[in-house]
């Protein structure tokens, strides 16, 4: 069947404009999702993401994000973590490269050696490797290699084993 | 030139006066066209091929869901405007996602013309642009050639592109938890099946992948639906293909 062409040609000229949409501001785009890993799933490899990470599993390999990576109570990381800001209450057996800040909650057991520009320790979280902050150097010009004094501790004592 | 692509399932007669409706509405519009009916066995890419050859710029889809699934898994890569007119409350999420009503009022949308460029993901030679969703099964996901994902349970795939993701952990869950996939980028859902029996299920969270490329590789067969087609594999590759599809859409779509 065609259609005939009507005699409201002009109310058509009107309405039929090509435009080219306006595109939405970035902030009203949904970006809320976030590379999730369940609990009962394992990655493995050089598992990296542009956004923020919460590791309810396991990750084996290396783990790299430029935002956040939080790892669950329960989570198992063995692997070597770059991230821009991390909240550890898993356990991470690798090396830790955090641009910002490490927040290690009192389930957080750490394995390696740590980089951060500020870490946050609470009572109870367990730490087994070198912490080493920028700003600190010793005198022969290398930064300094022990929990230096940007670490905020809590109103109770951090345990920090070394 | 406008062509109009009917589905099968508007030979109904109680479809009759709506598209009778929208038919008047579009005549009055002046953007009334060819009609040519579509069915269950026909490639359409030939189809719009030989239509814009014949000075066709504007294909509307006319039916539901399984309709634009259909047209696009094979007429993505046609070099036309494609337009959407809802019919029927079932199985038409994709209105809603597109930003437009369903019945009459959807002539109005395609009056207006508001163009944009959508995404659409690719897998084993066709497209799709809801989304993909493999049924629960022994697989292993590798994603962008760099990490694999395992689970030690049967597992459910989805894949969304526009359509949101709705979810609910078992059958006496209540709450429908929704999760809107963001442009740019396929989303992956993956849902180990915990717990299966004749009269429950049970699922865990899902682990969400932002991917653009992924492959999908099981033990067995396994079954994928994509747009309303279903089909057995052994293995896929969905890729992310940016702004194939020039579609008109309303200003309440959803991305």
């Amino acid at each position: 069947m065609i259609f005939q062409r009507s005699a409201s040609k002009n109310i058509v000229e009107e309405t039929v404009v090509d435009t080219t949409d306006e595109k939405k501001p970035v902030s009203e785009v949904n970006d809320n999702v976030d590379t999730v890993v369940g609990p009962s799933v394992n990655v493995e490899g050089d598992f990296s993401s542009e956004g923020n990470i919460i590791v309810k599993g396991t990750v084996t390999g290396s783990l790299h994000t430029s935002k956040s990576v939080t790892v669950e109570t329960g989570a198992k990381i063995f692997a070597n973590v770059r991230a821009g800001s991390a909240h550890i209450s898993g356990e991470v057996r690798g090396n830790m490269k955090i641009k910002d800040f490490l927040e290690l909650s009192p389930s957080a057991r750490i394995v390696g050696d740590i980089e951060a520009k500020t870490v946050t320790m609470e009572a109870g979280a367990l730490l087994l490797g070198k912490v080493s902050m920028p700003g600190l150097e010793t005198n022969d010009g290398r930064t300094a290699g022990r929990v230096g004094g940007r670490v905020k501790k809590s109103d109770e004592a951090a345990t920090v084993t070394l | 030139m406008y062509v109009y692509l009917y589905d099968n399932f508007l030979n109904h007669k109680k479809y009759a006066a709506i598209l009778k409706s929208i038919e008047i509405r579009l005549t009055d519009y002046g953007i009334a066209g060819k009609i040519l009916h579509l069915n269950n066995y026909i490639d359409v890419k030939p189809i719009i091929d030989d239509e814009i050859k014949r000075g066709a710029k504007t294909v509307v889809i006319v039916g539901n869901d399984r309709t634009i699934g259909h047209v696009l898994s094979r007429g993505a890569t046609c070099d036309c405007v494609f337009g959407f007119l809802p019919i029927g409350q079932d199985e038409n999420s994709m209105a809603e996602v597109l930003g437009i009503p369903i019945g009459v009022d959807s002539s109005d949308i395609l009056a207006r013309r508001r163009r944009q460029k959508l995404d659409a993901g690719w897998f084993n030679n066709r497209y799709f642009i809801s989304q993909l969703h493999v049924l629960p099964a022994k697989v292993r996901v590798i994603y962008d050639d760099k990490f694999q994902v395992t689970t030690p349970f049967k597992t459910e795939v989805v894949v969304c592109n526009f359509q949101p993701f709705y979810w609910k952990k078992s059958k006496k869950d209540k709450e429908i938890r929704v999760v809107h996939p963001q442009d740019g980028k396929l989303e992956a859902f993956l849902r180990p099946l915990t717990k299966s029996g004749w009269w429950s299920y049970k699922y865990e969270e899902p682990s969400i992948f932002p991917f653009e490329e992924m492959e999908i590789i099981g033990d067995s067969p396994f079954v994928v639906e994509a747009d309303g087609k279903t089909t057995k594999e052994v293995r896929i590759k969905i890729k992310l293909a940016r702004n194939k599809i020039d579609m008109i859409v309303g200003k309440n779509r959803k991305f």
